[in-house]
């Protein structure tokens, strides 16, 4: 466990072309004790005029597991003329050893939409991947030259009032980055996570296979405003498993792969994204809900109507920080994600 | 004769594209020597992080099985506290609750049959009301002497095979005998109740992060393999070193020394790590038959040989970190005259095309001034010409990697000074596995019960590879048993080893790394 050993402070105002040189000075007066260390180039992007303190925080919680040049971004892509601010500073937690282990942080507050593309391609650590995590609705229009410098794109779906169109803009960009291929990172597909491992383990073992084609219905209870969370999760178990979305308004009908048709009851109570999840065949349940706890799920298996015996598994404590880096730490493409998305499309 | 059936071969298509790995099947573990210092410290802490991390199969259950009278109870009660000691993450009461209501008591002595069939009536029991399907794990950290009766008593009872279909597997602790003759009739009372597939001998140096790691080193990245032989290694040293002395081991120590505790094992599996050709695929037994023959490569000694590269020492009085320590002859449960080394250094070769001629320097040794375990690739010099010239000799390259504390990889390198003169300095270029990923490592337990229940051997060594090691110690025993080889040196405890140490190094024109 780290301990988080300063505040979430700017730091100091830098001149936008001292930057290097302040950074350098950083480290050159900093104790032996400290460690500088990057992995990647994470990069904030927000709108909200005071989202600087708040991605501020945010970083300081993700450099915990994930050393970083962090550049967060506070933008008013509607101001009129072009204009930029920015401050340098460093986050330090104490790891195991007595060594603080450091990430550096450049904060800028960006009027207009001409310079973005510019501080970021100026200001990142040579060589490492640069993760770009896009707080706020992706723009219509933007230079395309920025996606080519993108590994990976990260948004929450949940937060698009129009997921539609706001995939197609994601689709977009990455089409448009041709030197690389940009992967495209759902925060609310990592939100599933917990619940994906817990349904998904009760049938590591192939003798329970059989009971893919005979689950009959499907029962989701899903938080206020985390519609989208509970079609890709259904969208998911959909693409995985086979089965075909005949009807997405009112009750979700499906069919499995046998052709027998599956309903799928959608639920919205509580705060939580997914409060509990029941796949349902004659003889069996499949059960999966978050723990009282809050940050553990709970998986139990029986027949209809009977408590079986109950495990806890790691679920998530919905902290955004924690959402990322989760993210952070998986590799690779998001074929599955997009098969998801692809079957939930036909929910929407 | 049983075999082993992991039938669990299709793939799961909900975890298509989930980080974590299946969950393997669920199974009964019974820890033999439940109420030992092992499975207080290390087994059940690792069970318990696995199920913390979702990653135990619901319905596994453990069953200590030990001599002294104990109900599950008071078993529960004790493990909580040492695994809240012990335990890599903090341990949660909910998540305890869950795992411990899965913990049993078994009281028997090893060499009670009765005790076996009880055990199996049990077994049975668990399995009809968790649903374990059968598969059995046995965990031997009991002291080896009970190994056979307790091998014999599974067999009776039958429990060397798996109920109604399932698997039985058995992990055997080190020491895997005490030389080859004594390996070779272990590993034939093993054979005669398990079979290999079934045996699974753990030597938790390979469950560690960067021992998995060096493989990756090697293989992933394609600027180390074209120079990875003799040709532009000059030597590579490998060293286990350590602050502690014997402790409470002392009885133990005295039958083994540092040769067979260490050499045999973990460093002749970090050896076989370095040092083996590509594997033709990733399955244990392709990675395994590749270590065998490292093994099985090694130059054998004959006495005088023995003589001119190995060095024994033993710890005499001395301080370590500022305290006092006493002389390994004047700890508890040692012979006040003991000849047993605390310390070993070897001189070996690897009789193979790739390593023909590149000494591998290997110290190991308690009561040294750091406890580090690391092994250094020395590279050939930069020819003589241009920069290194009589005025400025230059050092060599080294990659450095770290498997105990601050594991990581490093690589020194030469650079100009800054200044308006050319002046050379080695500097170092360190990636550490604590700074660049904060996530801490699973424990290496963890890694290999898990692995264990999976029916994955990779990480386990077989029975060939052990008694290959055997052989090669056991050469070296005899000429120090014969009294023909190097007698034993003393070093003072919080010193580098003995002196003996640093010549077997500086006849070749070479020195150990400075730690």
């Amino acid at each position: 466990m780290t301990e988080t050993a300063e505040t979430f402070s700017l730091g100091a105002p830098v001149e936008i072309d001292q930057i290097d040189r302040e950074l350098k000075k950083i480290w050159a007066d900093g104790d032996s004790a400290m460690a500088r260390a990057s992995l990647m180039n994470l990069a904030v992007y927000n709108e909200a005029p005071d989202s600087l303190q708040r991605s501020t925080e945010l970083i300081s919680k993700i450099t915990e597991n994930h050393a970083c040049r962090a550049l967060v971004i506070a933008a008013d892509p509607s101001a009129k003329v072009d204009k930029v601010e920015a401050w340098i500073s460093a986050h330090c937690h104490v790891g195991g050893g007595a060594k603080q282990i450091c990430s550096e942080q450049i904060s800028f507050r960006l009027e207009g939409t001409k310079l973005l593309t510019s501080i970021l391609f100026s200001h990142l650590d040579s060589d490492l991947p640069l993760y770009l995590w896009w707080q706020s609705d992706l723009p219509e229009r933007i230079d395309p030259q920025l996606w080519n410098w993108v590994d990976r794109l990260i948004f929450d779906s949940r937060a698009w009032n129009d997921f539609e169109a706001q995939m197609q803009l994601a689709e977009k960009a990455r089409s448009e980055a041709q030197q690389r291929q940009m992967v495209l990172c759902d925060l609310n597909w990592t939100r599933l996570t917990p619940f994906r491992l817990a349904f998904a383990q009760f049938f590591d073992h192939s003798a329970s296979h059989r009971h893919f084609d005979k689950i009959e219905n499907v029962s989701l209870h899903f938080g206020h405003g985390c519609r989208s969370t509970a079609l890709l999760f259904i969208g998911w178990i959909g693409a995985q498993l086979g089965w075909e979305v005949v009807g997405g308004n009112g009750p979700v009908q499906m069919k499995n792969l046998a052709g027998k048709a599956v309903r799928a009851e959608l639920l919205e109570e509580g705060e939580a994204p997914l409060q509990s999840f029941i796949a349902g065949t004659r003889e069996l349940e499949f059960r999966v809900r978050r723990a009282a706890c809050g940050d553990l799920v709970e998986v139990s298996r029986g027949k209809p109507g009977e408590q079986g015996a109950h495990q806890l598994l790691p679920g998530d404590d919905g902290d955004l920080a924690t959402l990322v880096s989760e993210e952070l730490v998986r590799g690779g493409e998001r074929r599955v994600y997009q098969r998801a998305v692809e079957k939930m499309r036909k929910l929407l | 004769m049983t075999k082993d059936e992991s039938s669990n071969t299709e793939a799961n298509p909900l975890r298509e594209g989930l980080t974590t790995r299946a969950l393997p099947q669920p199974c009964s573990i019974v820890i033999f020597g439940a109420t030992g210092d092992l499975t207080h410290r290390k087994l059940i802490p690792a069970l318990y992080n696995l199920a913390a991390d979702g990653e135990l199969p619901p319905s596994t259950n453990v069953i200590g099985f030990a001599r002294r009278p104990k109900t599950d109870d008071e078993f529960r009660g004790e493990l909580v506290e040492t695994t809240q000691k012990f335990s890599r993450q903090k341990v949660r009461d909910e998540v305890w609750k869950t795992f411990a209501a899965a913990l049993f008591y078994h009281q028997s002595e090893f060499e009670d049959e009765a005790g076996y069939q009880s055990l199996a009536k049990r077994l049975d029991q668990l399995n009809a009301e968790h649903n374990t399907r059968g598969n059995r794990l046995f965990y031997f950290a009991a002291a080896p002497e009970q190994f056979e009766p307790i091998l014999k008593n599974l067999k009776a009872a039958g429990l060397n095979q798996g109920a109604n279909g399932g698997w039985a597997r058995v992990i055997i602790e080190k020491p895997f005998g005490r030389d080859l003759a004594s390996a070779r009739e272990l590993n034939r009372v093993v054979s005669r109740s398990f079979s290999e597939n079934q045996t699974f001998r753990i030597d938790h140096f390979l469950g560690k992060e960067t021992a998995q790691n060096i493989l990756v080193l090697r293989f992933a990245n394609s600027i180390f393999e074209p120079i990875w032989n003799a040709r532009y290694i000059d030597h590579m040293q490998i060293t286990a070193a350590e602050t502690l002395g014997v402790e409470a081991r002392g009885g133990y120590y005295e039958t083994a020394g540092a040769l067979r505790d260490m050499v045999q094992n973990h460093i002749l599996q970090l050896l076989c790590l370095v040092a083996m050709e590509a594997p033709t695929d990733l399955r244990a037994d392709s990675i395994r038959d590749e270590k065998v023959k490292i093994v099985r490569s090694l130059r054998r000694y004959d006495d005088e040989q023995a003589g001119r590269f190995v060095v024994r020492g033993q710890y005499g009085k001395g301080a370590i970190k500022g305290e006092d320590v006493p002389a390994y002859r004047e700890e508890e449960r040692v012979n006040p005259k003991s000849e047993t080394e605390t310390y070993a250094a070897l001189r070996l070769l690897i009789d193979n095309w790739r390593w023909s001629e590149v000494p591998i320097y290997v110290r190991v040794g308690k009561r040294l001034p750091k406890s580090a375990t690391e092994i250094s690739v020395h590279f050939k010099k930069a020819p003589m010409v241009l920069f290194n010239r009589e005025s400025t000799v230059l050092d060599q390259n080294v990659l450095v990697i770290r498997i105990q504390p601050d594991e990581g990889i490093s690589l020194r390198m030469m650079s100009k000074i800054p200044g308006t003169s050319l002046r050379i300095e080695p500097v170092k270029m360190d990636f550490h596995y604590g700074t660049s990923f904060g996530k801490p490592s699973p424990e290496a337990y963890e890694r290999l019960l898990l692995d264990a229940m999976s029916g994955d051997a990779t990480l386990f060594a077989r029975h060939d590879e052990v008694e290959e090691a055997w052989a090669f110690v056991d050469t070296i025993e005899q000429a120090w048993g014969e009294k023909k080889a190097q007698p034993l040196t003393f070093y003072p405890a919080g010193s580098w080893g003995p002196e003996e140490a640093d010549e077997l190094l500086a006849r070749d024109g070479r020195s150990w790394r400075r730690l």
